[in-house]
């Protein structure tokens, strides 16, 4: 699920963002992941309703790719060895596929609680 | 304590009556009129008078016989009313919910109809829903996926449960091969996946919500009205699809007949179908037709009495057995069903019967009195099948798209009154000289063959 966060804020101011930028990528690429060939969405927690029907909403190229980046980690992780550097995850690469379908989902479950909430004023 | 002379006194004034109260017709079918007006390009049909609510129905040409792959008519039925560029499936729910209105998809061979029902202040809204749902549906991979593929695997068991279905669909593939003889939905052995894609639907629908091929039938609501607001709502509306996916062009409807044998555990159905009527105003309309399917009949119209069409006569003594007669018209063939089910012992020897019961008729050994009723019950059936909404709006729909005329009630009221005795018997002779349609279902080792039914296919 999408977690909280300040990237709109960021965004949103131009000068915040050209100071952020450079930290961000350091960060990123600090947080390892890359190197084990994964994506940021491949790290999402995937036990909830929502993620699960969001991995099930996968067009089927990106499902599989998906299992075999996280099964070439998990092979990386047992093994103790990082990926040669030509396989990593490159920055380009690094993108999102999975959140906006999350973003889609979460936004259906809100409307369906706005609208079981709803109180209907009635134009007299 | 009554005494009987009232009784019989009423008896006899109705009978008198009778004769005068036929002349009425023309002043009472007044209100069933419809309406012919084109608003934006769109066809409407629209029966006045406005009343507190209202009926519209949007009637495409898009049915199993124009679908270009198996399973697409189907799945435009169960897309309609999802999600749509502007809203989600959820909120127009909720939305027809507050307003106290109803939508419904159904297709049959011919046609797919959305039809809505509301109160009579809500039509801006329902044209708008209509229009949306047929130009701004989003088809997206999931819901194909989530909502109408398992839809559709429904529809399938309920099918796969249902012999009679299962033999009448047999009937028209055998009756018509192409066209009327796809099948309604595809049973469960048919590989309509291979085809269907949610694009594949997006793209059929553009065809088959495109202008020419829609009509509009409203029912109760004021037509200056309508026209309206289908004017504003169905403006943005495409006049033509596109390439892809386009709708089967209709090939002539030729009868061929023949026989088919299909074995299932979920019961047992035996359907006997002659080349028939189309419906009215076409060049297939034959009046003969629908009098003899009432006359063969083998259900009664009237509680806990046999009634007296040929066939349940005939079959009065087989308690097991469930014998009904239809005439399938469509625009332009149709066939005269005769559709048994039950027990397939007496499945068996009731088929026989029905055959002895066609070709006594065929040899006109048929009483002056039942074919009077018949008639009676034929016109009865014609006006009300285009009276009641549920099978009038579809049958006006249709009617305006194929640019015939819509239903005129007094003049079907009238070709049925003028279908004589040796019409219906002329009819029944051609109808067995053709080659009939048997199709069986069910436990084949008890179930017959159509030269055991006394049939040449």
């Amino acid at each position: 699920m999408s977690a909280p966060s300040l990237t709109n804020f960021i965004v949103k101011r131009p000068w915040l963002k050209r100071w952020m930028t450079p930290i961000a990528n350091w960060y990123t690429d600090a947080a390892g992941y890359r190197k084990l060939g994964l994506r940021a969405d491949d790290l999402i927690p995937e036990e909830n309703d929502t993620v699960q029907t969001a991995l099930k909403r996968l067009p089927p190229k990106e499902a599989y790719d998906r299992i075999f980046r996280i099964r070439r980690a998990f092979q990386c992780s047992i093994s103790h060895t990082l990926l040669p550097p030509e396989e990593h995850t490159k920055p380009s690469e690094d993108v999102e596929y999975l959140s906006p379908i999350i973003r889609e989902i979460e936004k259906e479950k809100a409307e369906r609680a706005d609208l079981d909430n709803l109180v209907v004023n009635r134009k007299r | 304590m009554l005494s009987r002379s009232p009784i019989s006194r009423n008896a006899f004034c109705a009978l008198q009556n009778a004769t005068s109260r036929r002349g009425m017709a023309s002043a009472t079918t007044a209100g069933l009129q419809y309406d012919v007006s084109e608003s934006a390009g769109v066809k409407i049909a629209n029966r006045e008078p406005a009343g507190a609510t209202g009926t519209l129905a949007l009637v495409a040409k898009a049915g199993s016989r124009y679908e270009p792959f198996p399973g697409f008519s189907d799945a435009l039925e169960f897309f309609a009313f999802q999600s749509t560029l502007k809203r989600s499936a959820l909120r127009i729910t909720r939305e027809v919910e507050l307003l106290g209105g109803e939508f419904s998809a159904r297709h049959s061979r011919e046609n797919v109809v959305l039809k809505t029902k509301f109160l009579a202040n809500d039509l801006p809204y329902f044209v708008e829903l209509l229009a949306e749902v047929a130009s701004q549906t989003k088809f997206p991979g999931y819901e194909l996926n989530e909502i109408v593929a398992k839809l559709l695997k429904l529809r399938q068991v309920a099918l796969a449960n249902n012999p009679e279905a299962i033999a009448v669909d047999a009937a028209h593939s055998l009756a018509f091969h192409q066209g009327l003889g796809e099948s309604i939905s595809p049973s469960a052995h048919v590989p309509y996946e291979k085809n269907l894609s949610a694009e594949a639907v997006a793209e059929f629908a553009k065809n088959a919500y495109a202008k020419s091929n829609i009509a509009l039938v409203g029912s109760g609501v004021s037509s200056s009205e309508l026209s309206k607001w289908v004017g504003d709502f169905f403006k943005a509306l495409p006049s033509s699809g596109s390439n892809h996916y386009q709708l089967k062009s209709p090939v002539t409807s030729k009868y061929y007949g023949g026989e088919h044998r299909l074995s299932t555990k979920a019961g047992n159905a035996v359907v006997i179908a002659f080349p028939g009527t189309g419906v009215f105003g076409t060049a297939a309309y034959k009046p003969a037709a629908s009098v003899l399917a009432a006359l063969l009949g083998g259900e009664s119209t009237i509680k806990w009495t046999p009634g007296f069409s040929l066939l349940s006569q005939a079959t009065q003594g087989f308690s097991q057995v469930r014998v009904s007669t239809k005439n399938l018209a469509y625009s332009d063939a149709g066939i005269l069903a005769i559709s048994l089910s039950g027990k397939a012992d007496q499945v068996a020897v009731a088929g026989k019967t029905a055959v002895d019961v066609i070709k006594k008729a065929a040899a006109g050994e048929v009483s002056v009195e039942d074919i009077k009723k018949a008639t009676a019950l034929a016109k009865f059936r014609a006006l009300e099948s285009a009276q009641t909404l549920e099978t009038g709006l579809e049958a006006t729909g249709s009617a305006l798209i194929s640019g015939s005329k819509p239903y005129q009630i007094d003049e079907i009221a009238k070709s049925i009154d003028n279908v004589t005795e040796a019409q219906v018997k002329n009819f029944a002779k051609s109808a067995l000289t053709s080659r009939p349609s048997v199709a069986s279902v069910g436990d084949l080792s008890e179930l017959p063959y159509a030269s055991d039914l006394g049939l040449t296919v």
